[in-house]
């Protein structure tokens, strides 16, 4: 067994000050994981190591479950998951373009707007995917 | 003869072949899962399953079969007792030039049950390669904790090897109801 990936230094001290920003700027955002394609911790925000290494598993398995239910529906490429609850929401979002391929997971309680969440992730995602263009 | 619909599940370690196997006898183009693979110390290919595997086969018989792909890689083990939930058997998949497969043969033969909750047949690849370990040791491995499941040197990605596989696991199946009708 390998201790797994390193990706870019610099790119990933990025994605960790986005994500901070995300949970200051948007209110009942509660933890957030940045996730390789395949399953691995990026960077993270108020999760505890084995939660963040959990949570970039389980967002990785429904990303590519996610795009593989929209290529059968013929509707291409998915972009964004949402799971809804009464005591909160979670969603998974691809960022645009990255290499390696990456997805953002953001957990936001119940009194969340989800309007301004997904706003709020989405300009995470852009700004997290220039720093992986790079 | 078994009839209805089958629910078998591939599984074993990263690279021992889940997704070839099901790609090679699915009758219509599985759908897959698989995703850039940035771990290449783990296994050195370009792809690797982060969600699961699905096909489908008609048998000769009037039998179908549900064919379903875990992820082999550990952080996805929650995949494994998800995809493993009411199925009818098991195909475990091993790679015998990989150090460590006797370590494998054990984890995976108990995450899904030992043989008790469903029937397990063991496929083997690559036993043929360089420094790879003998089909015995794995039986023999099986044997020294009271298990015994059918073992076969398999290649994954030829079509008549993985069907052999699932054709023991329906004749366990088959067994076994007679033995509790
Ligand atoms: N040369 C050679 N290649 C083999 C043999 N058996 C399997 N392979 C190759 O090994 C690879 C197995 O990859 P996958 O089918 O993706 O393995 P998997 O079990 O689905 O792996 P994960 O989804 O990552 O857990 C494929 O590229 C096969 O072609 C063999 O006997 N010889
Ligand atoms: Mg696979």
């Amino acid at each position: 067994m390998s201790a797994g990936p390193r990706f870019g230094r610099v790119a990933t001290g990025v994605a960790q000050k986005q994500l901070e920003a995300l949970a200051q700027t948007t209110p009942g955002v509660v933890s957030a994981v940045l996730l390789s394609s395949d399953g691995f911790e990026v960077a993270s925000l108020q999760v505890g190591s084995a939660g963040a290494a959990r949570l970039a598993a389980m967002g990785s398995s429904l990303s590519a479950i996610g795009s593989a239910i929209a290529r059968e529906a013929g509707i291409v490429e998915c972009t964004r998951m949402i799971i809804e609850s009464d005591s909160g929401v979670v969603v998974v979002m691809g960022i645009p373009d990255a290499r390696p391929p990456l997805s953002l997971a953001v957990i936001a309680r119940e009194d969340c707007v989800l309007g301004q969440l997904l706003w709020a992730a989405r300009n995470c995602c852009v700004t997290i995917a220039r720093a992986f263009r790079e | 003869m078994v009839e209805g619909e089958f629910k078998i599940v591939f599984t074993g370690p990263m690279g021992a072949g889940k997704t070839t196997a099901i790609a090679a006898i699915s009758d219509e183009p599985p759908v897959s899962t698989d995703v850039v693979n940035n771990d290449r110390v783990a296994f050195d290919k370009e792809l690797t399953t982060a969600g699961l595997d699905y096909g489908h086969i008609a048998l000769a018989d009037g039998a179908a079969v549900r064919l379903y792909g875990t992820p082999g890689q550990l952080r996805f083990r929650f995949m494994w007792d998800i995809l493993g939930n009411n199925a009818a058997g098991i195909i475990l998949l091993l790679d015998a030039s990989q150090a460590d497969a006797l370590v494998q043969l054990d984890a995976f033969v108990d995450a899904f049950g030992a043989g008790k909750r469903s029937p397990i047949v063991v496929g083997v690849g690559r036993a043929a390669a360089a420094g790879a370990l003998p089909l015995d040791a794995f039986a023999q491995r099986l044997e020294s904790r009271g298990l015994t499941l059918p073992v076969f040197g398999v290649d994954v990605r030829r079509r008549d090897d993985v069907l052999l596989l699932v054709d023991t696991l329906l004749c366990l199946l088959e067994l076994g109801d007679r033995r509790t009708a």
